[in-house]
């Protein structure tokens, strides 16, 4: 019931980044929470107050969890978006892991890239960086893609968190890397069967347009 | 009750590294897995039958899984060491994604420090080892004290983040001996840890690996 259900919070920048996978799980459930964007010149005072002195962090009644993935499994778990075995969710979690090294990899190529001016360097990042991430990870995600079957989820036959995860990213990339993901049509069709998904529809049409 | 049990392979290299979390957790669990153990320079032979071109890999009843905290957290829930709570599993998720992102930042020192991968090695252990360490076993240190100095970093039972600091710990301090001893609560989590009877008999007679 409503009055048992806990009070949730998330933290993070006025962005989607890592945060935006667990937005998305409130949305598809239906589950309210404080959607706490921090401004950027709060946040090194903020950032004191915070267990590993990252963000997002959520507040379960209160209490403070960190790391975006841990964030976002617990949600997925709560609310049916984790498959539906032991197996599924430990797949859920390998592909989930893969991606975000290909982040970890991107991430100095974007911080550029929405930047102002120094297009050379941007161009140098993205044939340098950017590039060489994308074909490493996006190969093995198509390859993860197919195997499921190409049927619009990475993993068996309903939403996961992973699928949430990668389509926002996927959005993200291709405004600083048009049509890069060409030559990945099972992983496309996954972010276009998320982005339909009514729910989600309709929280991409209403949320705050950010670059990243 | 052995038909009942999925068998279990574990495909990784002639090192502790990342898949020695797993092989804690067969030891603890007491359940038989096939060890497989590859030399680096025979990995691109088998690249094709990796799912992600990587190890480690774990196949249950011949069904493949990458990715090492996938792997960990998959064995951990299955033999009763991931935790007695959503939040705590949360919680165990948490500090293991920290860690990740802690060796990402200590290891390429540590291997140039150790002259295993090209760099200046004098300058790593001050400008880059030292700094790492600090960051990460500062928040360590907190975690184990907010967690009562019980003998694990999460809960009150073993987990599978337990046995990934206690690794971590131990291939550290075996190189670099005091080299934590600025985080004592650590130690005395680790050493409990180690304690662990069947972890303890695992530790004494695996293979020795260079980490």
């Amino acid at each position: 019931s409503k009055s048992e259900m806990p009070s949730y919070k998330l933290n993070y920048f006025d962005a989607r980044g890592y945060a935006e996978v667990s937005r998305q799980l409130f949305v598809l459930s239906d589950t309210p929470y404080e959607d706490n964007r921090i401004p950027r010149d709060q946040w090194p005072e903020l950032k004191k107050t915070m267990p590993f002195g990252n963000i997002p962090v959520l507040e379960v009644d209160g209490k403070q969890l960190p790391q975006s993935l841990a964030i976002a499994r617990y949600l997925a778990k709560q609310f049916g978006f984790y498959g539906k075995t032991a197996f599924e969710s430990a797949w859920v979690d390998a592909i989930a892991d893969q991606f975000k090294d290909c982040l970890t990899e991107i991430r100095p190529f974007l911080f550029v890239a929405k930047s102002d001016g120094n297009e050379a360097e941007k161009e140098r990042m993205k044939k340098e960086v950017a590039l060489p991430a994308i074909e490493k990870h996006f190969g093995l995600l198509e390859k993860a893609a197919k195997n499921n079957g190409a049927n619009g989820h990475f993993v068996g036959e309903s939403l996961t968190f992973v699928d949430l995860l990668v389509s926002d990213f996927v959005g993200t990339f291709e405004a600083f890397l048009p049509g890069f993901s060409a030559p990945y049509p099972a992983v496309t069709s996954i972010r276009a069967k998320t982005i339909a998904t009514p729910k989600i529809k309709e929280w991409i049409a209403k949320r705050n347009v950010t670059p990243t | 009750l052995c038909l009942l049990m999925p068998t279990y392979k574990l495909t990784y290299l002639h090192l502790r590294g990342r898949a020695e979390i797993a092989r804690d957790l067969f030891h603890l669990a007491g359940v038989p897995y096939e060890d497989i153990r590859y030399r680096l320079d025979e990995v691109p032979t088998i690249s094709e039958s990796l799912p992600f071109g990587q190890v480690p890999m774990l196949e249950v009843d011949g069904k493949k899984l990458p990715q090492s905290h996938a792997i960990n957290r998959y064995l951990a829930n299955e033999f009763g060491f991931a935790g007695n709570s959503a939040i705590e599993r949360a919680w165990i998720d948490a500090v293991a994604d920290q860690h990740r992102d802690h060796e990402i930042e200590i290891w390429p020192p540590f291997l140039i420090h150790l002259g295993l991968e090209p760099g200046d090695r004098d300058s790593q252990m001050k400008e880059k080892i030292e700094p790492a360490r600090d960051k990460y076993f500062t928040i360590l240190e907190n975690i184990a004290k907010e967690n009562g100095s019980n003998g694990h970093f999460v809960g009150d039972s073993l987990t599978w983040v337990d046995l990934l600091i206690s690794e971590h710990v131990y291939t550290f301090t075996q190189y670099f001996p005091g080299f934590l001893d600025a985080f004592p609560t650590v130690l005395d989590t680790v050493a409990k840890i180690q304690a662990t009877p069947k972890l303890k008999e695992w530790m004494e007679k695996r293979p020795v690996e260079k980490f």
